[in-house]
């Protein structure tokens, strides 16, 4: 079970219970900011500090290296991410 | 360099640049430089959506009821939407199409266009609805004095590419004397209008739509307007994706690998890119002024639209590279999110499944496994 820890501070593991790292973020009523949540828009984009996410469905906004789309995929390996 | 609607030199489509390489003969994309914007274009495809799907009924016996300062919110962002969208409907055709080089990003363009076009059609529906007499609200927008100083920040980017690429596609590089005026045009000096205008076009659709969301969707969460509201949506997604295309051109402009000539040009543009962004959310904030000022709405002031517009801002700006410039971190109208989520999109009562379905799609993927449990 990967585990995400945000900005240095609070870790959660991904239990597979919510479909996408957004949803399980948000669950630990973690505020990122979001809109489409299909990864066209990319409102949502946070800093990938260490480790892999996959995608869900290929974003199509624009995602510079060491950012990601949370509202679309899931942590591969452990992760280690920062929301703005 | 004069344009020609099929150039007949023979090119590698995937060695062009994105603009001011060779113009696009053949329409394919068997091959694509820029996958993007061929996903894009599905995308756009995919939302298709037409104002007359939506039943704006109840609106019209909504707006009589609202006290007159909402009233003037309400219809004076329509008024300013309606200018936006009929400078989008037509610009990107004219300013692009004759210099861009790639065959689906040429097609994104006009696919993105169309869409706009859309949007102006759906204003109409929703004015036609509530009032009685349409044609003032219309007749209106070019003499609104307010309105239109925006529309000269939105358009002089626009018209300065425009006039220049017919200078330099008419007479080349160099200084011509034009009906006794002395006009000097470089392709250098193209390109850096190009980006700019990219860049301006790229905050329209960031944040100068964004107010008039906010409002729209704030008279939807008292459930009032809500016609309105669900046509709002629509065009939201569609700005998304357009605010997507915009920020792609760009980073592919800045990255240098496409053209290196404009990623010098993005470096040197920097300060004025900030300012176009800082006058843009300054004009959006004047603009929140000027609706609240007979009164504010139930869960919507000034100060809260102020600190949306600078939070939104700093959001855009942080997606091409750029630094943020407003002190806002969080922000002050969560709600709006749950409005502009693409899945909750609904385009008819009866219509319960996501609607970015794609019309005719089908699963043609058939082997052996398939007839594993069919018995004759």
């Amino acid at each position: 079970m990967p585990s995400v820890k945000i900005s240095g501070g609070a870790v959660i593991d991904f239990d597979g219970s919510r479909r996408t790292l957004l949803d399980a973020l948000e669950q630990q009523k973690l505020d990122v900011n979001f809109h489409c949540r299909e990864g066209y828009c990319g409102a949502c984009r946070c800093k990938l500090l260490q480790g892999e996410v996959r995608y869900l469905n290929e974003p199509l906004a624009f995602v510079r290296k060491g950012e990601f789309l949370p509202c679309c995929s899931i942590p591969l390996t452990d992760i280690d991410i920062e929301i703005p | 360099m004069a344009y020609t609607t099929f150039n007949r030199q023979i090119n590698d489509q995937m060695k062009e640049p994105m603009f001011f390489g060779n113009p696009v003969n053949v329409s394919r994309y068997d091959q694509q430089k820029y996958g993007i914007f061929e996903k894009l274009i599905e995308k756009q495809l995919s939302f298709f959506w037409r104002p007359e799907e939506v039943d704006v009924s109840k609106d019209r016996i909504d707006y009589q009821n609202l006290p007159e300062h909402e009233k003037h919110i309400f219809i004076s962002n329509l008024k300013y939407q309606t200018l936006l969208d009929s400078v989008q409907g037509r610009s990107p055709n004219v300013a692009f199409l004759p210099i861009v080089s790639l065959p689906e990003l040429e097609t994104w363009i006009e696919t993105w266009a169309f869409s706009e076009t859309i949007h102006s059609r759906s204003y109409t529906h929703i004015v036609r609805n509530i009032s009685a007499e349409p044609h003032k609200v219309f007749d209106d927008i070019m003499l609104n004095e307010k309105i239109l100083q925006r529309a000269e920040d939105v358009t002089r980017y626009y018209d300065a590419l425009i006039d220049g690429i017919n200078l330099y596609q008419r007479c080349g590089e160099g200084t011509h004397t034009i009906n006794g005026e002395t006009e000097t045009i470089s392709l250098y000096e193209l390109k850096r209008r190009l980006y700019l205008c990219v860049m301006s076009v790229n905050v329209l659709e960031a944040i100068r739509f964004y107010v008039s969301f906010a409002c729209s969707f704030a008279f939807a969460e008292r459930e009032l307007m809500e016609g309105n509201a669900k046509i709002i949506r629509l065009i939201a997604r569609d700005e998304a994706l357009h605010l997507t295309g915009t920020q792609h051109m760009l980073n592919i402009m800045a990255a240098g690998d496409d053209d290196p000539q404009m990623a010098q040009i993005a470096k040197e543009c920097e300060e004025e890119a900030y300012a176009i962004f800082r006058k843009a959310a300054e004009q959006e904030k004047d603009w929140a002024e000027f609706l609240f000022k007979d009164g504010s709405m139930i869960g919507l002031n000034k100060d809260i639209l102020c600190q949306y517009v600078e939070y939104i801002t700093n959001s855009r700006m942080q997606a091409i590279g750029l630094k943020a410039i407003f002190p806002t971190t969080q922000n002050p109208i969560p709600w709006i999110n749950t409005w502009l989520v693409s899945d909750n999109v609904q385009v008819a009562p009866q219509e319960a499944e996501i609607s970015s379905y794609l019309v005719g799609q089908i699963d043609n993927e058939v082997d052996g496994a398939d007839f594993g449990d069919f018995d004759l």
